[in-house]
């Protein structure tokens, strides 16, 4: 929105003398952060490189490697398979809700949205007793005759994992990136059908390539979201093995006090979101530049 | 007669699709909901054998007996409750001055300011739970309730910052030249112009912040557990030993989450709503 500047606005922090309003107005938040964020962030990096007695060394990251190097390659796996199955899953919806203008497209558009708004904490709930041998999946799967009744499903591991991730992400993607889908003018799509285009085509040739950006950053988001996620696969897999990094620190921690081990774990997670978060602070710094410039 | 057999063709695949939607995504709520309400339910049949709300009385505090191994909510609940108000407090009472702060001045070094509060999205707040644990255990902390609502204002903070930064820049600044114009001090073009306008982005980022707060689990796992019970850290602890007892928390943990949905899903952005749990 363009807006008149009169000669009366006072250009931003200019003043005569003295401290600019801002500080005062920001060191509540900025020392509340540099305590309780930066301090502890900072230190969970120093203390992975010291051992027990407080030197510089490696030992913990040895340990660490020892006892999870498996843990750590499965939550790798779990992160990059759980993502690109989210993101593929959100853009054919997403995909399905711009192109389809049917009764039944805009119902759905209404209801997927369910998941976003639920905490992990009730989604690993769910799932215990959703997923479960004797849940509610595994009768009803029996009673179909889709598998055998004695030997049900065993889902909490990897496939149960991803289930619960995807049931809560993939609605979260497909927000980001429907809202992208929604930018472009449908005088493309009319005309890629009027060409012939079947539903693929148009979302390979026009949907897909003309939101690279939302797709980016809904894979980025989700991703980290996997990486960091504590609470599902703690009360989804609890001590079966492998099992991801966060459930692994929460072990070390709870267990032997050992905060060593655990920050070079948690060292190793951020290591494991360093791309994707990169991009994020990037691209987020920048909107929120541009946005600034505008208003 | 070809576009007929097309169009049926079509139909019927999107009524696939609705029917698998709609089985995927309220499976797990109806398993929630049968096992809130399961009384006897023997596997292998599919639906429970006695249906009844004993657990729903019992985690309301209607009925108290120690048969069924669930005990009432409320303290939890009361609990959670009174530290998301707090947080929400000190959250906005910080938040409202940085966001404004962030909005209205070309702040030198803003980069990093912003950096400061973009982080904890960006990367996995664990360690830093851990690492607080350790500081609050050195301080007496550990274990209590301000070391948890500090937790709590932490994930307020990152998200109230952003949202309330934003309301304020969504402000034309020519209305608070007007007032400036006219002969309005500053601190009265704040508190007659500015804020009256930004109040619904403030309230949506004030019931934001609450209900993260309600929901918070990880944060409050390292530094509040075991003296610290909130309703996520109850339903964690039932969801051990009494899938029924917890599956009525997590169906009470449901309300806030879908009323708010119901209420803000438009005002706010996709990526503070998803949150890293």
């Amino acid at each position: 929105m363009p807006v008149i500047r009169t000669a009366v606005a006072p250009p931003a922090a200019r003043r005569r003398g003295g401290i600019p309003p801002y500080i005062p107005l920001l060191i509540p938040a900025v020392a509340f952060m540099l305590l309780v964020y930066a301090f502890p962030f900072l230190s969970s990096i120093v203390t992975s490189f010291l051992d027990q007695q407080g030197v510089p060394s490696l030992s913990n990251y040895r340990r660490t490697v020892d006892l999870y190097a498996r843990d750590i390659i499965f939550t790798l796996l779990v992160s990059v398979s759980n993502t690109a199955g989210t993101i593929l899953l959100a853009i054919a919806l997403a995909a399905y809700l711009r192109v389809r203008n049917s009764r039944m497209s805009r119902f759905i558009g209404h209801v997927y949205k369910l998941g976003i708004f639920i905490p992990f904490v009730v989604v690993a709930q769910m799932m215990r007793t959703f997923l479960a041998p004797h849940g509610l999946l595994n009768v009803t799967l029996a009673r179909t005759g889709f598998i055998d009744i004695d030997s049900p499903l065993q889902l909490f591991n990897f496939s149960g994992l991803t289930f619960g991730f995807m049931w809560k992400l993939v609605p979260f993607a497909i927000l980001i990136i429907y809202g992208g889908f929604q930018m472009i003018d449908n005088s493309y799509l009319e005309a890629a059908r009027s060409t012939g285009a079947g539903f693929f085509a148009m979302v390979a040739r026009i949907l897909v390539p003309m939101n690279k950006s939302s797709i980016l950053v809904a894979t980025v988001l989700v991703y980290a979201q996997i990486v960091s996620c504590f609470t599902l696969p703690y009360m989804l897999l609890g001590g079966r093995t492998p099992t991801t990094i966060t459930v692994d620190i929460a072990h070390r921690v709870t267990y032997f006090r050992d905060y060593g081990s655990a920050n070079s774990l948690g060292v190793i997670s951020y290591a494991l979101v360093l791309v994707a978060a990169a991009y994020y602070l990037k691209t987020s710094v920048r909107q929120y530049r541009q946005g600034a410039d505008n208003a | 007669m070809h576009s007929t057999r097309k169009r049926l063709i079509r139909l019927t695949m999107e009524l696939v699709l609705l029917v698998t939607v709609l089985l995927v995504l309220l499976g797990p709520v109806l398993s929630l909901v049968l096992w809130s309400i399961a009384e006897t339910w023997y596997w292998p049949h599919a639906l429970p054998q006695q249906i009844g709300l004993q657990y729903w009385h019992q985690a309301l505090g209607i009925h108290v007996s120690l048969a069924i191994g669930a005990v009432s909510i409320l303290p939890a609940l009361l609990l959670s409750i009174s530290i998301a108000l707090v947080t929400v407090l000190i959250s906005m009472a910080i938040t409202i001055p940085a966001g404004y702060a962030l909005s209205k001045y070309r702040v030198p070094l803003g980069g990093l300011v912003l950096f400061l509060f973009l982080m904890p999205n960006a990367f996995p707040q664990m360690p830093v739970f851990v690492n607080l644990l350790r500081i609050y255990t050195r301080i007496g902390l550990a274990g209590t309730v301000p070391g948890v609502v500090i937790v709590h204002m932490l994930v307020g903070i990152v998200f109230g910052v952003w949202i309330t930064s934003a309301t304020f820049k969504s402000i034309p600044p020519g209305l608070q030249d007007a007032a400036r114009s006219v002969g309005a001090t500053k601190l009265i073009t704040f508190w007659r112009i500015t804020l009256p306008l930004a109040a619904p982005g403030l309230l949506a980022s004030a019931v934001f912040v609450f209900i993260k707060s309600l929901e918070e689990f990880t944060g409050t796992f390292f530094v509040g557990l075991p003296f610290v019970t909130t309703l996520p850290m109850m339903l964690y602890s039932a969801s051990g030993y009494n899938m029924q007892f917890a599956s009525v928390i997590a169906l009470v943990m449901l309300v806030p989450s879908v009323l708010f949905m119901v209420l803000v899903q438009k005002l706010l952005r996709a990526e503070y709503v998803g949150g890293m749990g």
